[in-house]
């Protein structure tokens, strides 16, 4: 690179360090898990906006706080089972098992229990 | 505007607007790696999606999003000190055949299964193998000039050469060993 053009942008660098890297590096270690919490953000803000329902809402169903719901619906929360069964509750969707098991899973308790 | 080194060799910069929290690539990752603004991105873009990809489903949209946007992610981590930029970034006119002054230039993800990549990364090449990102986007459309979103790509990087020109980030002598170095 001429001197002239790196002196130039040298000197016009930002005072504050970029996060970048460290946001990028940060989403490629974690990138298995962090895939399933961003579908899962997406099949619960599709639910929501389906329902009308607001964060607070979601929140008050799920005996949680309004900060919490934010992070979860950001894709970059690890959530636990018992995390996802309260979201699955509060918006009646299926998140951890496929539709279809869970509609397998009610006919076959139902037979079991006729 | 500021800018932030990419990368520790010179070769990659990205833009930092005025008063911005960070430059426009943490900004264009950070967007496409977020399931709401992805959702409202592809809800209000649903017609383009459809007619030029034939996707119907917004969950493939946003799950091929985040997949390819960790791909050009993982590509810039591990760009190699003597990598050839060049090879990277394209002429952002596809009929441009010849180098031009602080050309507008883009890159994408070439291979992927199914369809082709809709993500964009938007520079004004310095020099040669040298770069500074201003922008990208979810480029659904043929041309840029369709949508509002990546007509205001388009005037960014005019701008950024605009800027680069006025402040004298390239002067005279600079611009004759460009246009030597290029011909």
């Amino acid at each position: 690179m001429k001197q002239k053009t790196l002196e130039y942008l040298e000197a016009h660098k930002s005072e504050t360090p970029s996060r970048w890297r460290e946001e990028a590096e940060w989403r490629r270690a974690n990138a298995s898990w962090l895939r399933h919490s961003q579908m899962i953000a997406v099949k619960v803000l599709l639910r929501m906006k389906q329902e009308h329902m607001t964060q607070k809402t979601l929140a008050e169903r799920m005996n949680c706080t309004q900060q919490y719901v934010s992070k979860i619906l950001k894709g970059n929360e690890n959530m636990s089972l018992d995390t996802l069964t309260k979201l699955e509750d509060a918006l009646n969707i299926s998140l951890i098992l496929p539709e279809e098991k869970m509609a397998y899973s009610d006919a076959a308790l139902e037979e079991v229990f006729a | 505007m500021k800018f932030d080194k990419i990368l520790e060799n010179n070769t990659l910069w990205a833009i930092r607007g005025d008063n911005a929290d960070d430059n426009v690539l943490q900004l264009l990752f950070q967007h496409w790696s977020d399931p709401e603004w992805l959702i409202d991105f592809f809800m209000d873009n649903m017609s383009d999606l459809e007619s030029y990809f034939m996707i119907t489903d917004i969950n493939q949209a946003i799950y091929d999003t985040i997949e390819d946007s960790e791909r050009i992610q993982c590509l810039i981590l591990d760009i190699s000190p003597d990598a050839d930029l060049d090879k990277l970034f394209r002429p952002l006119n596809n009929s441009r055949t010849s180098e031009m002054l602080l050309g507008k230039e883009k890159a994408r993800i070439k291979e992927r299964p199914n369809h082709a990549s809709w993500l964009r990364l938007y520079a004004i090449k310095l020099e040669p193998g040298c770069y500074i990102i201003t922008g990208g986007a979810i480029k659904l459309t043929r041309t840029m000039q369709e949508r509002e979103h990546t007509l205001r790509e388009l005037n960014k990087m005019e701008s950024v050469r605009n800027f680069l020109i006025n402040e004298g980030a390239i002067d005279a002598d600079g611009l004759m060993d460009y246009l030597t170095e290029i011909q």
